[in-house]
């Protein structure tokens, strides 16, 4: 007897796909409803920006840096700027390190709410993707109370922040915490007991915590496979360490869990803020700092709110880096992701995909690799111009 | 025992009546459908065209239909073309069955019931045809799908349905909604209950709404069997889906609750409140879940839905033979 043969199917997912809201491109090879294969390919949104932070002043990779990503903004700046403060040897003031840490809280509830939204959207939850969103407002006004932007907060600045919290502002964040605390744990409740959405994310996109390890898994993606690492509490920087919180996590290694242990995340951040601002020290909340960093080297991890974002510098005594690289946490997180896509259902890819919370413009990085030979190089500028003209023609 | 009402020019000006109507009203749900399900999300939905944003699906039809109309290289250009105008007309064609107007159907014999169940399967057999004509990997998969979830809900769906023509111990639907005016009984009620949800659920997986928009999932799929088509091709199908939304909520308005009878009001008024309670049914399940996997539909309809819907009949048999 003869098996009905049924060709192999390749489905591209991007680089223009409904599941992404960037352009990336994977490619899944399909037989039938499942996934056997998968391969990324990253780079189509790659900006530049490590280069560009090179011929720019210090002052002014603050607003570069700050566009690296919408989302994380604030990480990306926190990272720099505390940085930038090492090698000039003068940290940020006590009230500015407890701002600072404010915004990356909110920031951190508003990415959250923003994702599980999404997930809910992956998975044609429309409701909950709905109701997220308009609870996220509440977050996003008190961003913008705090810093007046709802998206580029432009808070950090080196030596300090750029903006005091009044005691109007803390009124507001206090009220606010108070609907937020409220509406998460409303959806942590929907998410633990809703049967739809548990018979999508229950037992989806299994990440083994030996895996997690193994493949460099970071943030909420790892937490949610039962490792508790949060650069936040193993290398604390700002006031992390003078605030009593949890690093969550949970061990069903699945999208559920990965849902579960971002809305608890975002309770935490509540509880941080709530505390941060009883806590908060008088005092200057910015000092003058020289234009010209001396000569050295800092790297610095921060808790972005999709996992361990690492900065490195190095700094040649003139106003300009001369050296900067930024390994975000999606990069660390597509391995994983590639993982475990292979042997589910096409109907999970956009939920596993989004499980990760990914964010690729961060990610996109260009390296010259001959594919057949496997050689790689490094162009200047101008052997790059040279190259675009000849291909222009 | 068949018949049709009057000559064939009453049928002529009736049916051409009907399709007006059906148009209109078709686009009068998918307005409702949108604004219940907008607000039960706390949003607004369609606002600015028209009364309330009333003339919205008016205007989004009229605009696919100024759109270029993309035929792709690879497709079967002849299919390509003609399925959207057949998934568009059978939904129609089945309404002819159902009473709109007056009490009876426009045209009714014995055994329509069975004709139309035949259509609603005739219609995805199109969809498969239009998503294989498509020549797109995601039009093949969500034509795969489409023709998956088919053979997943239409049986339990067709022994639904026939709860109902038990007790009128009829297959027209004209007649069952007779009964439920003239010699309806109580015992009847847990059966047809039942047969009521089960009808409602199977009608979300032929309507492709959440939970069982699997065959155009956006975020997987991109928009499934559908991706291919643009331009006037896709107001037709659009304008399909919501006659098939009108249909399904006829359909279970009358073998559930009688359709156009009903006392005090007219036929048509009777009709439209009964379809319409039928949408906000649907629009509050829209609004409620997450949508199934294909693999979780087709266990939960073989594994539960089928078994129930079996056992409904026979209970329903069991009854009728004891009163």
């Amino acid at each position: 007897m003869s098996e009905l043969e049924i060709p192999e199917i390749t489905i591209p997912v991007g680089p223009q796909h409904p599941a992404l809201h960037e352009p990336e491109n994977f490619t899944f090879k399909v037989d039938g409803e499942y996934v056997v294969d998968v391969e990324a390919r990253i780079g189509y949104n790659h900006r530049g920006i490590e280069k560009a932070a090179e011929s720019r002043s210090y002052i002014q990779n603050l607003y570069l840096f700050e566009r690296v990503c919408g989302i994380c903004s604030h990480a990306h700046t926190t990272a720099f700027t505390l940085n930038i403060e090492e090698l000039l040897d003068t940290p940020k003031p006590p009230r500015a390190q407890y701002i600072s840490m404010i915004v990356a809280e909110l920031e951190r509830i508003h990415s959250h709410t923003l994702w599980a939204g999404v997930a809910g959207h992956e998975i044609g939850f429309h409701s909950f993707f709905m109701y997220l969103w308009r609870d996220r407002e509440v977050v996003m006004d008190l961003l913008e109370a705090v810093s007046g932007n709802r998206v580029h907060y432009a808070v950090n600045t080196i030596g300090g922040v750029r903006r005091d919290i009044t005691p109007e502002v803390e009124k507001k964040l206090r009220k606010g915490m108070d609907i937020l605390e409220e509406r998460l744990k409303t959806y942590r409740t929907l998410a633990l007991e809703e049967p739809t959405l548990i018979k999508r994310c229950e037992g989806v996109g299994v990440l083994k915590p030996e895996d997690a390890r193994r493949l460099c898994a970071v943030g909420p993606t790892l937490r949610a496979s039962g490792i508790k690492h949060d650069v936040r509490a193993n290398d604390p920087y700002l006031a992390y360490d003078e605030i009593d919180w949890e690093v969550v996590s949970y061990d069903l290694c699945d999208v559920l869990s990965r849902i579960l242990v971002r809305i608890d995340e975002a309770l935490q951040s509540v509880y941080i803020i709530r505390q941060a601002l009883d806590k908060l020290p008088d005092g200057p909340y910015k000092v003058r700092v020289p234009r010209n960093v001396p000569e050295g080297e800092s790297v610095m991890r921060v808790e972005a709110q999709r996992g361990e974002l690492i900065h490195y510098v190095r700094s040649n005594g003139t106003d300009r880096p001369d050296r900067y690289k930024i390994r975000s946490p999606t990069l660390g997180n597509i391995p994983a992701v590639c993982h475990i896509l292979k042997g589910g259902y096409i109907a999970d890819i956009p939920i596993v995909l989004a499980s990760i919370d990914p964010c690729f413009s961060c990610t996109d990085r260009m390296a010259f690799v001959d594919v057949n030979t496997g050689k790689k190089w490094v162009w200047t500028g101008e052997q790059l111009r040279r190259y675009a003209r000849k291909w222009r023609g | 025992m068949a018949g049709l009402v009057g000559s064939a020019y009453t049928v002529a000006v009736y049916g051409l009546a009907l399709i007006v109507v059906v148009g209109i009203l078709s686009l009068f749900f998918e307005w409702f459908d949108r604004k219940a399900f907008a607000r039960l999300q706390n949003r607004y939905g369609p606002l600015h065209t028209g009364p309330s944003g009333l003339l919205q699906p008016l205007a989004d039809f009229i605009k696919l239909l100024s759109k270029e109309d993309i035929t792709p290289e690879a497709a079967d250009k002849l299919l390509f073309a003609l399925s959207p105008v057949v998934i568009c007309t059978i939904p129609l064609l089945t309404l002819f069955f159902i009473p709109v107007f007056s009490k009876e159907a426009i045209v009714f014999f014995e055994g329509d019931l069975i004709f139309a169940l035949f259509l609603a399967t005739l219609l995805y057999l199109f969809v498969f045809i239009a998503a294989w004509s498509s020549t797109n990997p995601f039009s093949i998969v969500g034509g795969v799908r489409a023709a998956l979830q088919l053979m997943s809900y239409e049986i339990p769906l067709a022994l639904a349905l026939i709860v109902p023509a038990m007790f009128a111990k009829s297959l027209s639907i004209t007649t069952i909604a007779k009964w439920f005016e003239t010699s309806f009984q109580p015992y009847a009620l847990v059966p047809l209950a039942l047969a009521f949800f089960i009808a409602v659920v199977c009608a979300q997986a032929e309507l492709e709404r959440v939970p069982f928009d699997i065959p155009e999932a956006e975020s997987e799929i991109v928009a499934g069997w559908q991706t291919e088509f643009s331009g006037r091709k896709l107001a037709l199908l659009r304008l399909a889906s919501d006659i098939e939304l009108v249909l399904m909520a006829a359909l279970i308005a009358t073998l559930f609750f009688g359709g156009a009878a009903g006392p005090w009001l007219p036929p048509f008024a009777w009709f439209l409140i009964k379809t319409t309670i039928v949408v906000f049914v649907f629009a509050n399940i829209r609004a409620l879940f997450a949508r199934f996997r294909i693999d979780q539909l087709l266990r939960g309809a073989w594994g539960i839905l089928l078994p129930l819907s079996m056992l409904n009949v026979f209970v329903a048999y069991v009854l009728m033979q004891m009163m």
